[in-house]
């Protein structure tokens, strides 16, 4: 658990390290200022592609799950807890 | 059963009843006649906003008082009295115990409801469910704010006696050969939900008795003339309502951990992780309230130390989730409407929560704050995931309160008509957002994104309309003329009991 | 996952959970520490940032730049500097919102918020109010005029 946590750290970590060194480089001069619309939008595409890739799993999942285990499937067998009949 | 209308009881009787299933019944009904009523409030909102310009509503403060007695009646007069409801129905039941711990306690609990939706619904206050000041305190108009404010403290005190009725029923009226740890999954949920409530509300309490003092201009609290500071209100206001989401959702996905594991035939994939996830949730929930300050100016520090406190309590939302696939796993489940609601629910909970851990973002508010990414985002939960498991649960205990099964094809029509309506609203809505649509406006420039948006969404509403119409109906011609269920298993699963604690309840 | 079936109805959760879990953690410490990267760069006003007052009130915008002009309904300011604007209210709270330039932050009464901006690209972009003020919110709107250099 510590360890996974752990890793989840350093995972950030590694994604610190090289976008604050493009930002210790960038200029505070005119001209040579922050975008804060490409800063913004990029950190929100980044996030979208994470949470539509966790999306797509986690739909996908529900719709295997559903035609899997529906009743009318082939394949479907009673659970082991329908002979004693309490679930 | 105890809607039994062919045979109906005289009406006082239930009106004047404190046994838990009258009680329940008289918070079923209301809550859903104020789920129709906030529904055809959004119906009128959505025609106004079908395309720019006037349409339907002839002035801006119309349209302001419709969006805030819109989102105050269907939170406070639907979602958390039809928790309440299946909570006096079944949390007995479930503890094994013969009624609620106070009876008397619970029938004046519900009786406040009717009044404060009077006061709410008469006053029809302009101010937004949240009653911001300054603008609640100097600009809003009486005497409709004020009779908001009246009808919100007494619900709040309805939910705050209901809450201790839950948490005395379950801890102490518990039958003593039941250890909390067996305890249904569904009685946890009423007993997290319950303590959120006696932590959260008495601040907003607070908050509401302020916000009149200073409307009365008696005091300052919030108005900074006097010395005041209208961010203190949102902190008061955002410490209850962020715990108070979760109050809302929490009892539905307790009815969610119902349907699973008895349309699947097989229990719960593990019912610790199910406890473990609520009482985390009902901790964490109270480290996050001002993310929904971001845009207010506060410091670097505190939107961090909120966002932590928000991404914290993820993964108890991400158990429940991985608890109702993993029960499905391996199942051999049965499709009836219940199942269909609880399934879609999960569906559109993982993209509200998605959402939401978007929205966690500090720098991404900059993007959303106040805009239809918001709206869309929050009703992905209240409708995508409180509604739908409730919907659910209804047609589920359809049976156990009538006596007769609803129209099976119709229940499963409704559900497809409002899954697909609901990602028509609502994931439009996000993408609306990211355009720049401001939430809460009566009109709005013709810029061609937004106006093509509009439409679809406005569409989709009316899907959602239309399969709430059908609702209704099969809700209304089923209680009378319904085929009459098999009492034992009306789903045909196959188990000994429809309800399992039934049959161990020496009560029931 | 048949051994998941069997008998494991409570007691301890098998490893895919753990897992699970610990996958939905380490996601979060990334958007945490994206987030918070991402806002302390923003966050950073450049020293010499010109300073706008912008005044909220019910229901119209007042911009009032640092040499004392004065501006209503319309903010003129030049590609390529920096401004900081300093935001309050006269009345309730507002919400200043240059959507197409991400720039957000609360107008409240009795306080001063601060958030700086450098617009890249000529041309005028809408201004409007992103907190609920009453009648005429859903109007409450200004142009940005950003200009070329000199012009």
């Amino acid at each position: 658990m510590k360890a996974i946590i752990g890793l989840g750290l350093v995972l950030g970590l590694l994604v610190i390290l090289p976008a604050a060194q493009y930002v210790l480089a960038a200029g505070d001069e005119a001209g040579e200022y922050l975008d804060r619309r490409v800063e913004i939008w990029g950190l929100f595409y980044r996030l979208m592609i994470v949470a539509f890739t966790i999306g797509t799993v986690v739909s996908g999942t529900i719709v295997w799950l559903v035609l899997r285990f529906r009743e009318s499937n082939p394949k479907a067998k009673p659970t082991e807890y329908e002979g004693s009949g309490e679930w | 059963m105890v809607l039994e209308l062919q045979k109906p009881r005289p009406i006082w009787q239930i009106m004047f009843s404190t046994h838990h299933t009258d009680v329940g019944l008289l918070y079923l009904i209301t809550s859903l006649a104020f789920m129709f009523m906030g529904g055809a409030l959004a119906l009128i909102l959505r025609l106004e906003l079908f395309a720019p310009g006037t349409q339907i509503i002839a002035d801006s403060m119309t349209y302001n008082r419709i969006f805030t007695v819109h989102g105050t009646t269907l939170i406070f007069l639907f979602i958390l009295p039809s928790a309440s409801a299946f909570g006096n129905y079944l949390v007995p039941i479930m503890v094994r115990y013969k009624d609620m711990a106070y009876p008397k306690l619970n029938a004046v609990a519900f009786w406040m409801i009717p009044p404060a939706g009077a006061l709410i619904w008469l006053g029809f206050a302009d101010f937004t469910w949240y009653a911001y000041p300054t603008y609640s305190v100097i600009s809003a108009p009486g005497p409709a704010a004020d009779m908001w404010i009246f009808g919100l403290k007494i619900l709040g005190v309805s939910s705050v006696l209901g809450a201790i009725n839950f948490v005395v029923t379950i801890l102490k009226c518990k039958h003593p050969d039941l250890p909390l740890s067996k305890l249904p999954l569904l009685a946890w949920s009423y007993l997290a939900s319950s303590l959120i409530i006696l932590v959260a509300i008495p601040t907003f309490a607070a908050a509401l008795l302020m916000l009149l003092t200073d409307r009365l201009g008696a005091t300052g609290f919030f108005n900074p003339l006097m010395g005041g500071d209208p961010i203190a209100y949102q902190h008061l206001f955002w410490f209850t309502f962020h715990p108070e989401v979760y109050v809302l959702v929490i009892p539905a996905i307790g009815f969610m951990y119902e349907i699973f594991p008895r349309f699947s035939r097989k229990p719960i994939f593990s019912h610790s992780s199910g406890v473990f996830a609520f009482v985390l949730l009902t901790i964490v929930g109270f480290a996050s309230w001002a993310h929904h300050m971001y845009a207010t100016g506060m410091s670097f520090t505190e939107k961090t130390v909120f966002m932590v406190g928000t991404l914290a309590a993820v993964p108890a939302s991400a158990m429940h989730t991985f608890n109702f696939l993993a029960t499905m796993w391996g199942g051999r489940i049965k499709f009836a409407t219940p199942i269909m609601w609880a399934v879609g629910g999960i569906a559109l909970f993982f993209s509200a929560g998605a959402g939401g851990v978007v929205n966690s973002a500090m720098p991404l508010d900059f993007i959303t704050h106040d805009s239809y990414w918001v709206v869309g985002h929050f009703h992905l939960f209240v409708m995508g995931t409180i509604l739908f498991g409730t919907v659910g649960f209804i047609y589920y205990m359809f049976p156990y309160v009538t006596g007769r099964m609803y129209n099976e094809m119709w229940g499963k029509v409704h559900f497809i008509l409002s899954f697909v309506g609901t990602v028509m609203v609502f994931f439009t809505q996000h993408i609306l957002g990211l355009f720049g649509m401001p939430r809460r406006v009566y009109d709005y420039p013709p810029f061609p994104e937004w106006v093509q948006m509009n439409i679809i969404i406005s569409i989709g509403a009316f899907i959602i309309g239309i399969s709430m119409a059908i609702f209704l109906a099969n809700l209304i011609y089923s209680s009378a003329k319904g085929k009459p269920a098999n009492m034992d298993d009306p789903f045909g699963l196959g188990g000994k009991y429809y309800f399992p604690y039934q049959a161990k309840n020496p009560h029931h | 996952m048949k051994d998941l079936e069997n008998g494991k109805m409570s007691g301890h959760s098998n490893w895919p959970e753990w897992v699970y879990v610990g996958v939905v953690i380490a996601l979060l410490c990334y958007v945490g520490a994206e987030a918070w990267n991402i806002e302390r760069i923003v966050e950073h006003v450049p020293a010499d940032a010109e300073v706008i007052q912008v005044i909220g009130q019910q229901w119209l915008w007042t911009f009032e730049h640092e040499d004392g002009t004065k501006e209503i309904g319309e903010l003129h300011v030049e590609k390529g500097k920096a401004y900081k604007f300093e935001i309050t209210s006269k009345d309730v709270i507002h919400s200043f919102n240059i959507h197409d330039y991400v720039v957000l932050l609360d107008a409240v009464p009795g306080k001063i918020n601060t958030v700086w901006f450098s617009p890249t690209d000529a041309g005028e972009f809408p201004i409007q109010c992103r907190e609920y003020c009453g009648l005429i919110h859903y109007n409450m709107r200004a142009t940005l005029i950003v200009e070329d250099k000199g012009a």
